[in-house]
């Protein structure tokens, strides 16, 4: 008999596995809850293929980190090890070109050496090149004529005994050159369209740790000579930057132990937008990885903002891609750690291309390829209505979203301002009540208390003449009682 | 003259702040009846107002619910006043027993009481803009309660103003004391425990091997 079930279990076990199975990531897809707890939520996007260099037509890449789209349509790719650019177009199928080696101006050939940052202007079709270890960064028409070499400058701005180590390019609108230096906190090196030293851009804050304030306060009791010998408070340097449609400049922090400004959006004065944002980037707990057993912390390595206004982050601790809405709001996280597809050992750049997502992995040499889910692609349509003010056009869209995952913060969030806007002032409160919004509660009961007095407000007047009248009625009703009734305590 | 219930002598302690308590020791009034219903008034007030407060003002954070905070900011805090005044008052020639300090410090607690449960009520009612009139509700509860109680640790021990203060300044330093020796003895008993507990399983052990 127990044989029998034996066989019986077997048998079942294996029909089970041949019954096809619906492509579900291979990582545990989670979204944070309304207390701020990560619970199983659907996959916004599905990782598709993961593409190395032989697969494009060229040799493998070597420790690649940083890969751009530009206004075209092609996809660039720093392949630092070999110090190229790989130019693909966005399916990822054919290298269209492999570009190493430069004309200067002079009409002498030069080469990269571990170029770290590419960078296309959509305006002028410049490349701007950060070639790490020549320590400069290089502009170059898309023929290979350098137009311009930036390097150390010589600037009292400028410390002259650090070195000059670029790792990421940016060039705005008007063709101001911001370059990430390894070595420097104070931001972002600003340069003029014609190589001219600016200055600094975008630094970062120092986070008022309570070691910082203890720092602070002894320092103000010590001597010139005691102070020297103290630790500098330093912020940490941000890490990468990308340009919004707007021209605004995004910034990202890779650190182990500032949680502020890991996110930054920088108006033109160099000011955090985001600054008074309740938003917290990454993951709102270390992330315990059973493999290494230890606990990570998330540390942004790239940054993108994508078409619509999203803004993707990608942890390099953990693997994770976090996808937040032009106001900071999570959308979804993908990605992690592991050697399957949609997994990375060490990533290092991503873009969004349409509605997919590229992921570089500098470790196993591949460019990782997400693509929008249908859950993806409702949230993002709502997502888009609801950033766009049409909150009552994203009704439909947010049921949807619910009906993928019954829990989704965002579509509470984006139901009750709908409704608040249909003037369903009740719907709205339960659905901000849902997301555990006081604030859009507030909103939307401030409105329906309105319409309820409009619809109530003769009954509750006449009840409460009633109860004073009443009251009034049995006062003298009482006094007329008897003296001898009414002494009797 | 002053022949109130025992309901009437509430009210007439709450509003009369300088001589209701005078009054209320004069005819030997107050219940502990009317006491024990206050503290499970104050209770249930303050689970209320800790989990019940309307949406729009505050989202309860927690999912879980525990009693033992409660019971520890109401009934809890108000026995160690009691026990701490009724040993701080009777070496300052004070003149209330334990059951007066009880009664009068209850009936002290009425209009804060009251106004936990109508900040509830208004909160469901009000929106944020309208806030100020929960805070006015909730300070002038809170401040009405300090002067009762005051007039009333001043009329049970027949006490001056000054020495009044004093007494109040040395009960709350009784009740540190008290935490502080119930933190110590817990942490005792634990060790005691432990020491217990780790001999009968090395007994054990030795037994079987």
């Amino acid at each position: 008999m127990k044989r029998q079930i034996a066989v019986l279990t077997a048998a079942a076990a294996m029909l089970c596995q041949t019954l096809p199975v619906r492509a579900a990531e291979h990582y545990d897809v989670y979204s944070y809850d309304r207390f701020d707890e990560a619970v199983p939520s659907q996959a916004g996007y599905t990782a598709e293929r993961a593409v190395s260099g032989k697969m494009l037509g060229t040799a493998d890449f070597k420790e690649p980190s940083d890969l751009f789209l530009d206004a075209q349509e092609q996809l660039y790719i720093a392949d630092s090890g070999n110090d190229r650019i790989v130019v693909t177009d966005t399916a990822l199928t054919t290298c269209l070109h492999v570009a190493d080696t430069f004309t200067m101006p002079d009409g002498t050939q030069t080469t990269l050496s571990l170029p770290t940052g590419i960078y296309i202007s959509p305006e002028t079709g410049l490349w701007y090149i950060a070639d790490h270890d020549n320590s400069r960064v290089l502009v170059t028409d898309a023929d290979g004529n350098v137009q311009l070499e930036i390097t150390k400058p010589d600037s009292e701005l400028f410390d002259a005994s650090m070195t000059f180590l670029p790792q990421r390019v940016l060039a705005d609108k008007a063709g101001n050159v911001y370059i990430v230096l390894g070595n420097i906190t104070t931001g972002a090196a600003m340069f003029s369209p014609e190589g001219d030293f600016l200055g600094y851009y975008g630094a970062n804050t120092v986070e008022e740790t309570s070691q910082v304030i203890a720092d602070y306060l002894r320092k103000r009791f010590s001597t010139q000579e005691m102070r020297s010998r103290q630790a500098r408070t330093v912020p940490t340097g941000i890490t990468s930057f990308d340009l919004d449609e707007y021209g605004f400049i995004y910034t990202c922090t890779q650190s182990v132990s500032q949680r502020k400004d890991m996110v930054k959006k920088l108006n033109p004065a160099g000011e955090n937008l985001f600054a008074s944002l309740p938003a917290d980037w990454g993951d709102l707990h270390p992330v315990y990885d059973s493999a290494t057993n230890l606990s990570y912390h998330s540390m942004l390595c790239d940054i993108d903002i994508g078409a619509d206004g999203n803004i993707n982050c990608l942890d390099l601790t953990a693997g994770h891609i976090f996808q937040y809405d032009k106001e900071g709001n999570l959308l979804f996280v993908l990605g992690t750690k592991a050697d399957q597809l949609g997994g990375f050992a060490a990533p290092s750049a991503l873009e969004s291309c349409g509605d997919s997502l590229l992921v570089l992995d500098q470790q196993k040499g591949t460019v990782t390829v997400f693509r929008e889910s249908d859950f993806g692609a409702a949230v993002h349509r709502a997502a888009v209505l609801c950033n766009e003010g049409c909150y009552a056009e994203a009704i439909a869209p947010w049921q949807e979203v619910l009906r993928y995952d019954g829990s989704y913060r965002q579509a509470f969030l984006g139901l009750s301002a709908g409704y608040f806007v249909t003037g369903d002032y009740k719907a709205s409160m339960e659905y901000a009540k849902l997301a555990d919004s006081s604030y859009r509660y507030d909103r939307a009961f401030a409105c329906y208390r309105q319409q309820w007095l409009h619809e109530h407000g003769g009954q509750l007047l006449f009840g409460i003449v009633l109860i004073f009248a009443g009251g009034i009625l049995l006062r003298i009703l009482h006094r007329r009682q008897p003296p001898g009734r009414r002494e009797r305590t | 003259m002053m022949d109130l219930t025992a309901g009437q002598w509430v009210v007439h302690a709450v509003t009369h702040p300088a001589e209701g308590f005078e009054d209320m020791r004069w005819k030997k009034a107050g219940s502990l009846k009317i006491t024990a219903v206050i503290l499970l008034l104050w209770f249930a007030g303050a689970i209320l107002h800790g989990r019940m407060y309307g949406f729009q003002f505050f989202a309860v954070p927690e999912k879980v619910f525990n009693i033992v905070p409660f019971l520890v900011q109401t009934v809890v805090i108000f026995l160690a006043w009691v026990i701490g005044n009724w040993s701080v008052c009777t070496l300052l020639d004070g003149e209330g027993n334990m059951r007066n300090i009880a009664v009068y410090s209850a009936y002290a607690l009425v209009p804060y009481v009251v106004s936990l449960y109508a900040e509830v009520l208004l909160s469901h009612i009000l929106i944020r803009d309208e806030g100020i009139f929960l805070q006015i509700i909730s300070v002038t509860g809170t401040l009405w309660t300090a002067v009762l109680l005051f007039s009333a640790i001043r009329s049970v021990h027949q006490y001056t103003a000054f020495k009044t203060v004093l007494a109040v300044l040395l009960t709350i330093a009784a009740m540190l004391i008290m935490l502080f020796l119930l933190v110590l003895a817990l942490s005792l008993l634990q060790n005691v425990w432990l020491f217990v507990y780790s001999v009968f399983t090395e007994l054990m052990y030795r037994l079987k091997v």
